[in-house]
């Protein structure tokens, strides 16, 4: 008795989850349930990656994007205000342009997904060493360049935030 | 056929060591719970002179299961204002990932459920999605003190995680694994990862008080000024489960990592002979980080969440980052040679013990000056 089958159906019920919580995002009113749909897409994700033996890549994944950006998502929808819902229904009323601009863009997609056909075993991403070499050796140019993008943006933040008026602190 | 452990079938064995290692960390999470609110009543007690809980069974020891079957029988009650299936999920979301961390915690040597070469990483991340179910639980409860109770603790729980991950780091960085099993080898004798990184395993300490919302970082479940936060609205074992077995769950799984990363795990007298013993030695290094949070928890008051950023954000996170500087500089000008790390961090630990009282005072001066200027 062997459970090679196993991965299979595990892809099955992440495919399909994956897609489900995916339209769900876009389709259910309340927008809390769409972050929170939102998540369980990022999780699914998640064991995709673990599927494929990239553990790394899966533990990041819900680390930054179930861990952190859902959370940060979740505090800007609780300080938005919720009364008017005129902004939401105006895109939300564009069902046949959606579809348009779907099949329009899905023909490519569907196109160059299909043009994977190298049957050769990846290497397994759960290995920490060829991804620290290939980040901090390869991409360290890049990835310096990105931490610089962050810190600006940190420091605009904080300077959006700052108050002029010493009382308020 | 194939004939894998104890006898049996390896295709059979596989599931069947899945379903004992579940049941397994189930029965260590609810007996644990039990087990530390007892000693966390009784210890309390004794440093505020009362007896504790005394009357169910000898010495009050069955006072938590009487405690326990109360919650489990109690009415289900759900106030109708909650939103049903968030309400109902987020005590699943904040338990489950508690439950999955026990995967990665080497007992002994060969007890384990998984050693992952990622496993730090892995309890880290665990660690970060409690915060999801915390502001589910908030904003599912339809109740201003909830909605507070949440937001601050996702506040607090992101903000305390930094510090968390940047004192892991530094340990990583000195082993060279992210492996728990790893770690604990690499620190066989005496000279244990304490002895070379006491700055971060400070860090690690205090972020993770503030990480299992423990005194004197409980200001999500204030009840002075939250009524009990996001936890206002569940009731019977939702509630149970959120507080009694979510908490001290996670206070054993952090207080694991502190034994694995600075305290060398199973390592002791008499584990080469006999591996069992290894399980004894974990458990009673994991116990004394229990007592020691129970102790502060009986002896600090609660801070206020501006006081929390702050030590956070202005003491806490420009520490650890020194520090890592400083180790990995160190690492590569001294290979091999573990004694300057060990000064730096030492004198880190000196200038934390003796900054904060400084910072303190200063605080109370520009307070003092400001009463005064409104005074005037």
């Amino acid at each position: 008795m062997t459970f090679d089958f196993l991965e299979m159906v595990l892809f099955a019920i992440l495919a399909i989850a994956i897609v489900g919580a995916g339209a769900a995002v876009v389709l259910v009113g309340r927008i809390t349930s769409a972050a929170l749909f939102m998540a369980f897409t990022f999780l699914c994700m998640a064991g995709m990656f673990l599927l494929l033996g990239a553990e790394t890549i899966a533990a990041f994944q819900v680390l930054i994007y179930v861990g952190a950006i859902t959370v940060l998502i979740l505090y800007g929808v609780m300080f938005t205000p919720q009364g008017s819902r005129d902004y939401g229904l105006f895109f939300q009323k564009q069902t046949p342009w959606a579809i348009v601009f779907v099949a329009f863009l899905a023909v490519p997609v569907m196109v160059f997904a299909s043009s994977f056909q190298d049957g050769r075993p990846l290497a397994r991403g759960g290995d920490l060493v060829p991804l620290a070499t290939s980040l901090f050796g390869d991409f360290a140019y890049p990835f310096e360049v990105a931490s610089v993008l962050l810190l600006a943006a940190l420091v605009g933040a904080i300077v959006l935030v700052k108050r002029d008026d010493e009382e308020i602190r | 056929m194939p004939i894998g452990p104890f006898g049996i079938d390896p295709g059979i064995w596989a599931p069947l060591r899945l379903l004992l290692a579940v049941a397994l960390t189930l029965f260590l999470v609810l007996n644990g719970a039990l087990l530390m609110i007892y000693l966390e009543r009784k210890i309390q007690a004794i440093i505020q002179d009362r007896t504790g809980p005394h009357h169910v069974g000898p010495f009050g020891l069955l006072q938590t299961f009487a405690d326990a079957i109360k919650l489990l029988s109690k009415e289900d009650v759900r106030p109708k204002a909650t939103d049903k299936a968030f309400f109902l999920m987020a005590p699943m979301i904040v338990f489950s990932p508690m439950v999955a961390s026990f995967v990665v915690l080497p007992f002994a040597p060969d007890f384990v459920g998984a050693d992952l070469n990622i496993g730090l990483l892995y309890l880290t991340t665990l660690g970060s999605m409690a915060v999801l179910g915390i502001v589910i639980a908030g904003w599912a409860s339809n109740n201003k003190y909830s909605l507070i109770g949440g937001l601050r603790s996702a506040g607090q729980l992101i903000s305390y995680e930094v510090p968390q991950i940047l004192s892991l780091v530094t340990v990583v960085l000195v082993v060279g694994s992210l492996s728990m099993v790893d770690i604990t080898r690499s620190q066989a004798g005496p000279f244990v990862n304490f002895l070379v990184l006491p700055f971060a395993f400070v860090g690690y300490f205090i972020a993770a008080l503030a990480e299992t919302n423990r005194t004197p970082f409980d200001l999500p479940e204030a009840e002075s000024e939250l009524v009990a936060g996001y936890l206002t609205e569940y009731s019977g074992m939702r509630w149970g489960t959120f507080l009694a077995l979510t908490e001290y769950g996670e206070v054993t799984v952090v207080c694991s990592i502190m034994t694995t990363l600075w305290f060398g795990g199973w390592q002791g007298p008499g584990v080469d002979a006999l591996p069992a013993l290894g399980i004894v030695w974990f458990t009673l290094k994991v116990y004394v980080f229990v007592l020691a949070f129970m102790w502060v928890r009986a002896t600090l008051p609660r801070m206020r969440i501006d006081q929390l950023m702050d030590f956070c954000w202005k003491v806490l996170i420009p520490m650890a980052l020194v520090n890592i500087l400083a180790t990995a500089v160190l690492l590569l000008a001294f290979p091999g040679n573990l004694w300057p790390i060990a000064i730096v961090n030492w004198a880190l630990v000196a200038a934390l013990v003796f900054a904060l009282p400084a910072l303190q005072r200063r605080r109370l001066r520009t307070f003092r000056e400001r009463a005064r200027l409104s005074a005037a």
